[in-house]
């Protein structure tokens, strides 16, 4: 540890000075604001929201599927199925574990038409197993929690069974949304949070598309870091 | 590096080289009209986009003004969400920090996502000097690194480096075999940092914006690079400057709504994450342990000051992208890790004016930064501030003085702004070599020369700039008073 080691009061000390505050306030209420930006989304029925959901992943590359709450399972067996034009034959899956898939009967539907070499439930009993399963599947399956329309974004936590690995590692992320859960802007959806007043979990990523650069003379290339392909799966 | 570079060329000297390089131009010139053009179209389509900029202006300005309650929130939020923090008053305090914790994990490799304030402290320089491994992993930052060379934009940094050029630098230091198609050479990236990403035992990041309420830092990207720093590292540092905060999560949203239409003409990036702690119960990835370097170096100098809208400043560039001196002298010609127009601003603002030479005159004060900022700093006038400042102090040129009255009648009268930004490098150069009678400190920046020069003022205010210019062409060259313009053969 260094001799000269800053605390909170160093860093502070010299900004109230600057601001010629006696000291650090207690508290300070946030002001009223004046200013509140009309958004696009007001106004729009819930249905037209899921409508510009859904068109505006497309403008970002995401594959979109609107399904009822039944087709679930054949529809992503179907997208695992078709495969990718990068994929060789060998093809694994790591999925989340969601009462909601193994209801649906996703598990069953991806092991049991023999789609894919492997199968990997997230599991952490597992540990470090479930990275390495994520390290080489093609296919990265999460149930996001909710989805923005003005921005076609998925609202991705992360937790003790969904993993950042999932919608991270894989070739290809396919993201289930209920369309129920789609808002009209981040606003709602931090307002939503904010309500709550729950912890929040360590991370909640906004994910709008595939992993993108265009740092080589601003050609845009898909799949940098992240996934290459990204498909939402919208149940109605 | 520090926010100085290249300091052993003059400014001049700086400039010179930049106008040189064509194709630097060029690739400056595509992304100013690529993002500019993305932005315009997402603005126009916005009808709130006005009334966004300026909750973002009363957001920020109310944590300006308390700033130190707001810090201190953060903090013990942040603490309390289960990050290990660490303050930084100065950059220096910084690095003691971060070696501190390098060293009581006897760590020895890490991986970086692109972050502006472990530039401003050279962070990359100090580790290495102590033997830490430091992989850059943004692929422009990874082609800086490899190649040895200097950002030439705060967005997209190694647009001075073509596709031949890139993929060369691969081939000689990490035996890249394959093509010069960029996808092919980001695949090949995708590839080799993969490994580094999982080995690497510390992730060193940034910070978009933190919250003050929830304690959370924020990071955007579109590779995916930070959040495979974010993710597998056991150990992450996270750089958080004291003008990050936002108040609450509401704020956040605007901020983000703002940011990306702002510096890439987007309306989101792929990536957005908010992280509120180390990896939580029973979760096998992400961080186990978070430090977070809580870092001011003189930004607090700012606030209470005539500089104190700066501190609204979100980093995207947008002012970079409308500058007609920075598309002609390049993020190279400025000497400073922060270029442009809002670093023509910051710089001094952080360093001071004895070391930045010329800096603050590579500007011809026509606004249009100002305009487009999306926290509407009156980014022209400040630096119009830091000029007067200077002279008042006696650091430079009396002259400038009557130079500035000259060049704000003149700005009040033609938007010639629009014309420069069509003109090709070949006129600017062109331009350097005229003489100038009155405009001395600034003359030798072409671009600002050239529209500056008082003999044309009569001139410009009548005529289209680029008719001025085709008659202008055609009269004999006259002798440069001094010779001491370096821009042309």
């Amino acid at each position: 540890m260094a001799l000269g080691k800053k605390t909170l009061d160093d860093l502070l000390n010299p900004i109230s000075k600057q601001l010629e505050h006696k000291g650090v306030a207690e508290n300070v209420e946030l002001p009223e604001w004046t200013f509140k930006a009309v958004r696009y989304t007001d106004g729009l029925s819930h249905d037209e929201l899921v409508d510009m959901f859904a068109a505006e992943a497309e403008k970002v590359k995401v594959k979109t599927y609107r399904i009822k709450a039944d087709g679930l399972a054949a529809c992503i067996a179907g997208i695992v199925g078709a495969g990718t034009p990068d994929d060789g034959e060998a093809c694994s899956v790591v999925c989340a574990s969601d009462e909601r898939f193994a209801a649906a009967g996703l598990y069953d539907t991806i092991e049991g038409e023999g789609l894919v070499n492997k199968l990997t439930i997230w599991d952490n009993e597992r540990g470090q197993e479930n990275i390495d399963d994520a390290l080489v599947a093609t296919y990265g399956i999460t149930y996001a929690t909710a989805g923005i329309a003005e921005t076609g974004t998925i609202v991705q936590p992360t937790s003790a069974t969904c993993g950042r690995a999932i919608s991270l590692l894989p070739l290809v992320h396919i993201a289930v949304i209920d369309a129920s859960t789609i808002k009209p802007t981040m606003l709602e959806i931090m307002e939503d949070i904010e309500a709550k007043g729950e912890k929040l979990p360590s991370q909640i990523c906004f994910i709008s598309g595939p992993s993108a650069t265009a740092d080589i003379e601003l050609v845009r290339v898909e799949g940098v870091h992240g996934p290459m392909y990204v498909n939402y799966v919208i149940v109605e | 590096m520090s926010i100085l570079y290249d300091t052993d060329k003059s400014l001049k000297e700086r400039v010179a080289a930049s106008l040189d390089d064509d194709f630097k131009h060029n690739a400056i010139k595509t992304a100013q009209e690529v993002f500019y053009v993305g932005r315009g179209k997402l603005v126009a389509e916005m009808e709130g986009w006005e009334d966004l900029r300026r909750h973002a202006v009363e957001v920020r300005n109310h944590v300006t003004e308390n700033l130190d309650y707001y810090v201190k929130k953060f903090a013990t939020n942040a603490e309390a969400n289960g990050y290990i923090m660490h303050y930084a008053p100065s950059g220096d305090d910084a690095l003691w920090e971060v070696l501190d914790i390098f060293e009581e994990h006897g760590a020895s490799y890490a991986v970086k996502s692109k972050s502006m304030m472990t530039e401003e402290v050279g962070l990359n320089e100090v580790l290495e000097e102590t033997g830490i491994k430091i992989t850059e992993t943004d692929c422009a930052e990874n082609i800086l690194q490899t190649a040895g060379s200097k950002p030439s934009h705060i967005v997209v940094p190694a647009l001075h480096f073509d596709r031949e050029a890139i993929a060369d630098i691969y081939r000689k230091k990490r035996g890249y075999e394959g093509t010069t198609v960029p996808e092919e050479i980001t695949h090949y990236l995708r590839k080799i940092l993969r490994h580094e990403f999982m080995e690497a035992e510390v992730g060193i990041r940034g910070c978009n914006f933190a919250v003050a309420e929830t304690g959370s830092v924020t990071l955007v990207t579109n590779e995916g690079n930070g959040r495979m720093v974010d993710t597998f590292p056991k150990i992450q540092i996270v750089f958080v400057g004291i003008d990050r905060i936002v108040p609450d999560l509401e704020s956040l949203d605007t901020m983000m709504a703002l940011l990306p239409r702002s510096a890439v003409g987007a309306k989101m990036t792929a990536y957005f994450s908010l992280d509120s702690g180390p990896a939580g119960p029973g979760e096998i990835d992400g961080p186990e342990e978070v430090h977070i370097i809580l870092m001011d170096n003189g930004r607090h100098t700012l606030a209470n000051t005539e500089f104190e809208d700066m501190l609204r400043c979100m980093r995207c560039g947008a002012c970079l992208n409308i500058c007609p001196v920075y598309r002609h002298i390049t993020g190279h010609g400025y000497g400073s890790i922060y270029p442009g127009p809002m670093g023509l601003v910051l710089t001094p603002g952080l360093v001071g004016y004895d070391d930045i030479d010329n800096m603050v005159f590579a500007c011809s004060l026509c606004g249009a930064c100002s305009e487009h900022c999306p926290v509407g700093i009156p980014i022209h006038d400040l630096i119009r501030e830091h000029r007067i400042k200077i002279v008042e102090e006696g650091k430079n040129h009396a002259i400038e003085v009557p130079i500035f009255k000259a060049l704000e009648l003149f700005w009040s009268n033609v938007p010639v702004y629009k014309a420069g930004m069509v003109l090709g490098p070949p006129v600017m150069k062109a331009l350097a070599g005229g003489g100038d009678a009155l405009d001395a400190s600034s003359a030798w920046i072409p671009v600002v020369k050239g529209w500056t020069s008082t003999r044309d003022f009569d001139v410009l205010s009548t005529k289209r700039f680029t008719e001025w210019f085709k008659n202008h062409e055609k009269l004999p060259t006259e002798q440069p008073k001094q010779n001491e313009e370096g821009g042309e053969q």
